[in-house]
């Protein structure tokens, strides 16, 4: 994972914006771990993707003697620990009871993490109507009915609605006919909206005391209460005071309107890390159109000691500005683009006996899960929505067979398919192979990656909309570390991630050479380098101590590097 | 074109050429200048124009359409820079044909890859991106239709396993299905 970049190879690379040319930089579409970081760090919520609920219902129940329902809607979030944290409200419509509400309810959505909702519908009663729909209480008002459903179902729909039965409150039964509500989920327009820029600086200054400057620049944002938050830097261009840069592409998520105030700062780069500020400027993306178009500059500024502001020599110029529309996650996943889950899991001797307490195999039959079974779950239980067929393959790797044989790729089912049905078959699969397969080793990689790639690649000619996601559960440092970079070098040009948890008590430091956030490329023993980052490592430990759950910190840079892999190609979602 | 009538012995490959990093050039930042030759065998090779700005890390983008006979094991790429005394290779590196055919991909999946670049001396010397797709035979009997870009007209003699139907390039969906049999000899 890696919340900074080590080394200072890493430290010169661009962050934020994605380099389009370059589908083999670490750079995310969606998220960026430094920047991520920061936005954490700051209290501010990263920079997701919002949708908008618009709804609508039918057949509600009538509450109202003389006239029909006045109905409502109301959405809450279900956090971890059960509660409902209200999201927002729709208006009242009058006298209906098949309305079509106009007030849409903007919610977060968030790849990385299974978000229940509950949708509830009252009936406002006569008095409040002239109310503020805000200041209304729910005490006082008719319950209609209350429907339940998971975000992430309702955006992977082809036409991204669906149509859920309402029920009494908590799903007590249902003791009338309630009616229906219907969800329809629409993207922001901003989420799709991106600007590439090519930017250019003329005569900077030289900071630098045997060469020249090392120049980068860092575009932030201004937010709201008068702060800014960084969005993007460029990479490091060496020894240069007239730096071309590399193409940036900025969403409008990231900069918010054209009109918004951006800070550049141009640093030279110190691999001590104390930067030092060549100038900034301040302008807004609209500013800088104006600037391509007209081929002007605009000259930095810097603080003087007095406090003043020094005009500089040094110039911006904006040679390319180009307004795109870049798909989104979402508009290739409710395309019919999928996400296909795939687990190896890890039968290694050095787990422990499985009937020893102390075994990370270890099944409580109290029902708490080990760490096997909880990532399973938790990766499973999100992707699972993302899959249409929920058929996936489970392996497991370093354990005997029942036949006598060590294998590093086996079927975890027991049986000649390799594909189970659902989360609870991967479980089912486990808890079985716990009885008939005698842990062993050693731990390889190489065999299952390569078993997965193949998978991935045999796909491509028949389909071109599969993403694969494998999730290696292991609790040891690999034995074939050149093998497996071999194998990650050869699924890098495939449509695949690839997750792996560490679990248990090992130094996993070794592991994080296969996670390449620090900039260096994996290579292989043939000399080829791997064109994409597809591995994400988290060892369970450090994320159970924090506020994030292992799932978030694996996931969250999938939905990047599934839009690295299309955009790359130009494969574009589906026409509706 | 008089190759018309005769029997193909190449299949035709596109590579593009990206971008190469981190090139040096006598222990110094390149600064100007460089351009790569992509050569599949000494008659069939191509090379990309020069990139004035990017330094010691230059993109090019440049897509290079060559004809790769069957026993093509390699296709080189050599990183040169045009200087004032002449034209100095900075670098080389090896595509495998094995990388984009004989895996289990469709052959025309667009590869993209990437090598270490090593100099005159064997030392690494940064690496070069690429994409890189065989084009697929338009099977054709007589002459040149104008789709096919390469010009021949006597695919009919094409000694490839079958592999499916073909069918569809422009929506960027492969028909049919790949068996995976390496095809070099």
């Amino acid at each position: 994972m890696g919340l900074c970049h080590s080394g200072v190879r890493g430290g010169k690379q661009a962050i934020g914006g994605t380099s389009q040319q370059n589908p083999n930089s670490n750079n995310n579409a969606a998220h960026n771990d430094a920047v991520d970081f920061f936005f954490k760090s700051n209290g501010q919520e990263a920079l997701f993707t919002q949708v908008e609920l618009s709804l609508s219902a039918s057949n509600l129940l009538d509450r109202d003697i003389t006239s029909k329902s006045d109905p409502m809607v109301v959405l809450f979030a279900k956090k971890r620990d059960g509660k409902l944290e209200e999201v927002g409200r729709t208006e009242v419509i009058l006298n209906n009871l098949n309305p079509t509400w106009i007030q849409k309810i903007t919610i977060a959505y968030q790849f990385e993490m299974v978000q229940p909702l509950v949708f509830q519908i009252y009936d406002v009663d006569t008095s409040y109507h002239n109310k503020p729909v805000k200041s209304l209480k729910l005490e006082d008002q008719d319950f209609l009915g209350e429907a339940s459903c998971v975000l992430s179902e309702i955006v992977t729909r082809h036409n991204r609605t669906l149509t859920i039965q309402l029920q009494n409150r908590n799903g007590h039964g249902i003791l009338r006919k309630l009616g229906a509500l219907t969800v329809h989920a629409e993207e922001t327009i901003a989420s799709r909206n991106a600007v590439e820029i090519t930017l250019r600086c003329y005569q900077l200054a030289n900071k630098d005391l045997f060469s020249l400057s090392d120049p980068f620049l860092r575009i932030s944002r201004m937010v709201e209460g008068g702060g800014y938050v960084p969005i993007c830097k460029t990479e490091v261009v060496n020894n240069n005071l007239n730096p071309v840069w590399r193409p940036l592409c900025l969403s409008m998520q990231q900069f918010g309107s054209k009109e918004n105030p951006l800070v550049i700062e141009c640093f030279d780069f110190n691999s001590s890390g104390n930067h030092v500020l060549i100038g900034k400027l301040q302008k807004s993306v609209a500013d800088l159109e104006t600037l391509h178009r007209e081929k002007n500059g605009a000259n930095f500024v810097i603080q003087t000691s007095h406090g003043h502001e020094k005009v500089l020599k040094g110039q911006l110029f904006v040679d390319l500005f180009l307004e795109k529309q870049q798909y989104s996650f979402l508009d290739y996943v409710s395309s019919g683009f999928d996400l296909n889950f795939m687990v190896a899991v890890d039968f290694t001797a050095s787990n422990g006996n499985p009937r020893n307490p102390d075994s990370l195999h270890y099944i409580d039959p109290s029902g708490r899960l080990n760490s096997y079974q909880q990532a399973i779950m938790e990766v499973g239980q999100v992707i699972q929505f993302y899959d249409s067929d929920r058929r996936f393959p489970a392996w497991g790797f370093g354990g005997k067979t029942p036949a006598g044989t060590i294998s590093h790729c086996f079927n975890l089912n027991g049986s000649a398919s390799f594909e189970v049905e659902g989360v609870e078959g991967i479980m089912a699969a486990y808890a079985s192979a716990l009885h008939n397969i005698s842990l062993s080793g050693p731990t390889l990689f190489g065999p299952v990656i390569n078993t997965a790639a193949q998978i991935a690649g045999q796909s491509l000619s028949s389909n071109n909309s599969k993403y694969f996601v494998l999730l290696i559960i292991t609790d040891g440092v690999i034995t074939d570390m050149q093998e497996t970079k071999d194998a990650l070098v050869r699924a890098s040009d495939l449509p695949l991630s690839i997750l792996i948890v560490g679990v248990g008590g090992a130094d996993f430091t070794q592991m994080e050479i296969l996670d390449a956030d620090n900039g260096q490329r994996l290579q292989s023993s043939t000399g080829r380098m791997a064109t994409r980052d597809i591995v994400q490592f988290v060892p369970m430990r450090e994320v159970n101590s924090g506020q994030i759950s292992v799932v978030q910190a694996l996931l969250e840079e999938l939905p990047g590097q599934f839009l690295t892999y299309f955009r790359s190609r130009d494969i574009k979602p589906h026409a509706c | 074109m008089d190759k018309q009538h005769c029997h193909k012995a190449s299949r035709t490959v596109e590579v593009t050429v990206l971008s190469a990093e981190n090139l040096r050039l006598d222990r110094k930042s390149v600064k100007k200048n460089t351009y790569v030759v992509v050569r599949a065998d000494p008659l069939n090779s191509g090379s990309t124009r020069a990139d004035f700005e990017g330094g010691s890390s230059p993109s090019w983008n440049e897509k290079l359409t060559l004809d790769m006979p069957f026993q093509t094991r390699f296709i080189s790429l050599e990183v040169k820079c045009r200087t004032g005394s002449g034209d100095r290779v900075i670098g080389t590196a090896s595509l495998p044909v094995s990388d984009i055919l004989g895996d289990y991909t469709p052959e025309s999946h667009l590869h993209f890859l990437s090598y270490r670049l090593r100099d005159a001396r064997g030392e690494r010397n940064g690496i070069i991106n690429v994409s890189a797709r065989v084009k697929m035979q338009v099977e054709s009997v007589g002459p040149p239709t104008t789709k096919n870009s390469v010009g021949y007209g006597c695919s009919s003699s094409w000694q490839q396993p079958t592999l499916g139907v073909p069918v569809g390039h422009r929506k960027n969906y492969y028909g049919g299905v790949v068996t995976g049999v390496p095809v070099w000899i």
